[in-house]
């Protein structure tokens, strides 16, 4: 198993930090894959599974690209000046990137809201296939269950001035800054991550090889309701759902094996 | 699958408990006493049961004795459930 490459992306005055992970020496990439990250917190959570998974698709002779977006991870900048437009436009740099110098069909690996990062980013670029990690497919909803990170603090402190979502989301609308478990969240990253819906632009017809793990191995009603409106609009879809641990949320980092498997397993199927 | 084993099965998920959730019983303390129960744990509890139930939390509907125990949590989704 080779180590992944490090390098930076050069952005304006700053950089994105990008993982490659490259195929064994000699093999041509069959697939080239561009990471679409989570929001918040669960970049953090995933960043274990997201590596693990890069790994084994690399072995098995893809081409994977993690870049963390402005502000996040090592990228420069700081997350508090980031819009939800940077993140967009950080996938579509680093795409290009990738489709520049592997010439294989383009993946782009939407995790959690990186699925509504991955649909914008089909708006700029063409790709063969989008492969989704567990979507969030209302921005709205992700954005008010982070937002409630700061409410549910104010439940575990008695005598606390209760908050509420909704009073966030109004400080947020007049362009303040809210800060949530030690996310500065700027009004342009709630303002798209808000309007954000995992909706696929038409001029995309590549395949769809969502995959879900739950504690019981059923796919979400939300996704699965998705799916069904893709496959009815003609779309190659794969919707798949294993067991494991919820790991973009758990407490500790957690490995779902299943799904690197299932996931690898999805990569491998030929074209239809 | 009935809705406490549900919930127990979020908890245990959520909270990387390794299978400690299946023994807490209905009475059994939450708030104050699952030291893992944090405020992300908690927005994540409250996040995981949205989606694997398909329902909407507002913040008016969850208060600490929501979450006060594991019966109160179970109860609280079987009331969204019927809603």
């Amino acid at each position: 198993m080779a180590a992944a490459e490090t390098f930076l992306l050069p952005v304006g005055t700053g950089f994105r930090f990008c993982l490659l992970h490259r195929p064994p020496a000699g093999t041509p990439a069959r697939a080239a894959v561009v990471v679409a990250p989570p929001f918040a917190e669960e970049l953090n959570k995933s960043r274990r599974m997201i590596a693990l998974t890069a790994r084994q698709l690399a072995d098995e002779g893809c081409v994977v690209l993690e870049a963390d977006g402005h502000g996040c991870g090592d990228s420069s900048g700081d997350f508090a000046d980031a819009t939800w437009d940077d993140w967009i436009e950080d996938v579509v740099r680093a795409q290009r990137w990738l489709a520049e110098r592997f010439d294989a069909p383009q993946w782009i690996w939407g995790v959690r809201a990186g699925a509504l990062l991955a649909c914008a980013a089909l708006r700029e670029v063409a790709a063969a296939g989008l492969l989704l990690w567990q979507p969030i497919v209302s921005g709205r909803q992700h954005l008010a269950a982070f937002l409630r990170v700061a409410t549910a603090g104010a439940l575990l402190r008695e005598g606390a001035e209760p908050a509420s979502v909704k009073s966030l989301l109004a400080r947020l609308q007049s362009g303040e800054h809210v800060d949530v478990a030690g996310y500065s969240v700027a009004p342009a990253v709630a303002r798209g991550l808000d309007a954000a819906r995992v909706e696929l632009p038409a001029v995309f017809r590549g395949r769809i090889a969502c995959l879900e793990v739950t504690s019981a191995g059923a796919p979400t009603p939300a996704v699965v309701a998705a799916a069904d409106a893709w496959a009815r609009d003609g779309r190659v879809v794969a919707l798949r759902a294993v067991s494991g641990p919820s790991f973009w949320q758990t407490t500790e980092i957690e490995v779902a094996p299943d799904l690197i498997a299932a996931t690898a397993a999805m990569l491998r199927e030929p074209a239809a | 699958m009935d809705v406490y084993a549900g919930v127990l099965e979020v908890l245990d998920d959520v909270l990387s408990l390794q299978g400690r959730a299946r023994r807490l019983a209905p009475d059994a303390a939450l708030l104050g006493s699952v030291p893992e129960l944090d405020s992300m744990a908690v927005a994540s509890v409250i996040a995981a049961l949205e989606e694997r139930y398909g329902f909407v939390v507002d913040d008016d509907e969850i208060d600490g004795a929501t979450f006060a125990t594991v019966g109160s949590l179970a109860d609280f989704v079987k009331a969204k459930l019927n809603a």
